[in-house]
């Protein structure tokens, strides 16, 4: 459970202001709001990385100020997918992929047979085996943004946040991304993920339910119809 | 892909084994003696002092180009060879003859590599690109330059010759005596970038991700900075400055094992910085009869068109 009480998110100045809001877990939240909005800032809050102008927001049994003052461990609370990867020379897919096990590797970093089982699951999954062996610099800009996906499945949280994880997919990969969401929400009873999304009609479609950021507010809409979430932006 | 990485380090291994070996052999024909003596005090040393600084610079290079997230950093291009030069000559000609010995030697070197590596992060920070902060490392360069000539004016001429053949590179200098301090100090370094693997993998991500993936980014870069001193500043201490090792043999390392697994890219730097210097040294002592060399003439002409290479093939 996200608890939300009396939040204001921004960096200067309060973007947005949250009186209440509880998200049970066991959910995919889609985020929509116009451009400016402030989306992006609201995860970045979310992930513990803007600390808060006021109020407070917890994580499953954590506050968000615990888990900012330890990266170790919100690096097993939180997964993080930021909106583009740039890739790096001479890092493969692979590679990368197996990165998100990092929180979950002993003083020396080594990964186990047990980790790259994980891995390559996942790789399976997305698509992305016959990629794996692939320079990160190498792929398209769609490929990246999968592989930031199964980077932060395999590092194996109770909450992800994902920032537009879909911007650069075509018709069938966003399609994958929202099945594979939903999955991954499913298999485990305390899992959470919350992506922010201009692709409404998907969401509708999908039967996800919305955050909708309108007027520095944010309203949870749980089946909502196109007029409903239309009226709000 | 892991196979070839580790046939590779086998390869270079190997290789470096064989050039030590010939580095031994040129050496004593070149000495014309066979005793025993002459080999543990004059021809052992010179191969370690080799082997160490080879080893030393390069995982010195790949630790900055971690720390900078940059492939162009090392320790020479980015002036920490000059600061621990810097501090080095101030000792030498400003403090008395009482305490010139081994330790004020290599902490001077190491407190000014230490100095230079932080100005350089720290203005790092401010700068967009990295062609502005190799100029600001050229600057920086070339400001302690002046500062020790403006020391040297004052100086005797003694003390200037002995600052003079100290700059120019050199891997003889080292006794029998000081070999295994130079050998603890680099071998301790390597031994604690070891524990620093984990983090070094996720940083090829950037801070932001790194810290994501519960990396203590601030302690990892401290530690970076405090082992880089310590290889670097001991190795001009002991060798005076060399130049390319540092920004050539991690980059090579890249190239050859396509792998940001720091584990893999450590061990290769360190065999493969190695096998370079051995082979530099072996080349200087067959040049000898005819010409001698300092070490920064050979390196810089093998590794100055390699570095001009990479930027290019940056674009």
């Amino acid at each position: 459970m996200i608890t939300i009480q009396h939040a204001q998110v921004g960096y200067q100045t309060t973007l947005i202001d949250i009186a209440q809001l509880a998200l049970p877990e066991g959910q995919l939240y889609a985020l929509i709001g116009r451009n400016g909005s402030g989306k992006s800032t609201l995860l970045q809050s979310l992930i513990g990385q803007l600390p808060l102008r006021a109020g407070s927001i917890s994580i499953g049994s954590f506050s968000l100020e615990e888990l900012q003052k330890n990266a170790a461990l919100r690096s097993t609370q939180v997964a993080y997918v930021a909106s583009m990867f740039a890739g790096v020379e001479a890092l493969t897919l692979r590679a990368y992929v197996s990165l998100g096990r990092v929180p979950h590797l002993g003083a020396f970093g080594r990964l186990q047979a047990s980790d790259l089982e994980i891995v390559d699951e996942v790789l399976k999954a997305l698509n992305l085996s016959d990629l794996a062996q692939k320079d990160t610099r190498k792929l398209s800009d769609g490929e990246r943004q999968l592989a930031s996906l199964a980077r932060a499945i395999v590092q194996d949280t109770p909450l992800m946040v994902l920032d537009e994880p879909a911007s650069f997919l075509d018709y069938f990969n966003r399609e994958l991304l929202l099945d594979q969401l939903e999955q991954w929400v499913q298999q485990k009873p305390e899992r959470t993920a919350v992506f922010s999304s201009h692709d409404i009609d998907l969401c509708l479609q999908k039967g996800i339910p919305m955050l909708v950021l309108h007027q520095h507010k944010l309203t949870l809409l749980d089946k909502p119809s196109k007029q409903e979430v239309m009226a709000l932006l | 892909m892991k196979q070839r990485s580790i046939q590779l380090l086998l390869i270079t291994g190997i290789l470096l084994l064989l050039l030590s070996w010939v580095h031994l052999f040129v050496l004593q024909q070149e000495q014309g003696a066979n005793s025993t003596l002459i080999f543990w005090e004059f021809q052992v040393p010179r191969l370690l002092s080799a082997l160490l600084a080879g080893a030393g610079l390069s995982l010195s290079g790949l630790l900055m180009q971690n720390l900078f997230q940059n492939p162009m950093a090392g320790p020479y291009v980015l002036g920490i060879n000059s600061g621990a030069s810097l501090f080095i000559s101030i000792l030498i000609l400003g403090a008395a003859p009482v305490f010139l010995n081994e330790l004020s030697y290599v902490s001077a070197a190491m407190i000014g590599a230490f100095l230079a590596a932080s100005f350089m992060f720290v203005v790092s920070k401010r700068v967009q690109n990295i062609q502005s902060l190799l100029v600001i490392g050229l600057m920086f360069a070339s400001f302690t330059g002046a500062i020790e000539a403006v020391l040297q004016s004052f100086a005797a001429p003694e003390q200037v010759k002995q600052l003079f053949i100290w700059n120019m590179g050199s891997l003889q200098q080292m006794s029998a005596a000081q070999a295994p301090w130079m050998a603890t100090l680099i071998v301790f370094g390597m031994a604690t970038t070891l524990f620093l693997v984990k983090g070094l993998n996720a940083m090829v991500l950037g801070d932001a991700h790194a810290l994501q993936l519960g990396v203590k980014v601030k302690q990892l870069k401290i530690a970076i900075l405090f082992v880089t001193a310590l290889l670097a500043g001991s190795i001009t201490a002991y060798c005076g400055p060399i130049a390319f090792v540092g920004l050539a043999i991690p980059n090579l390392a890249r190239a050859l094992l396509k792998t940001q697994d720091h584990l893999l890219l450590i061990l290769f730097s360190v065999l493969a910085g190695s096998c370079f210097l051995v082979a530099i040294d072996v080349l200087i002592l067959l040049l000898d009869p005819w010409l001698s060399l300092p070490v920064n003439v050979l390196t810089a002409v093998i590794g100055a068109p390699y570095v001009a290479y990479l930027m290019l093939r940056q674009r």
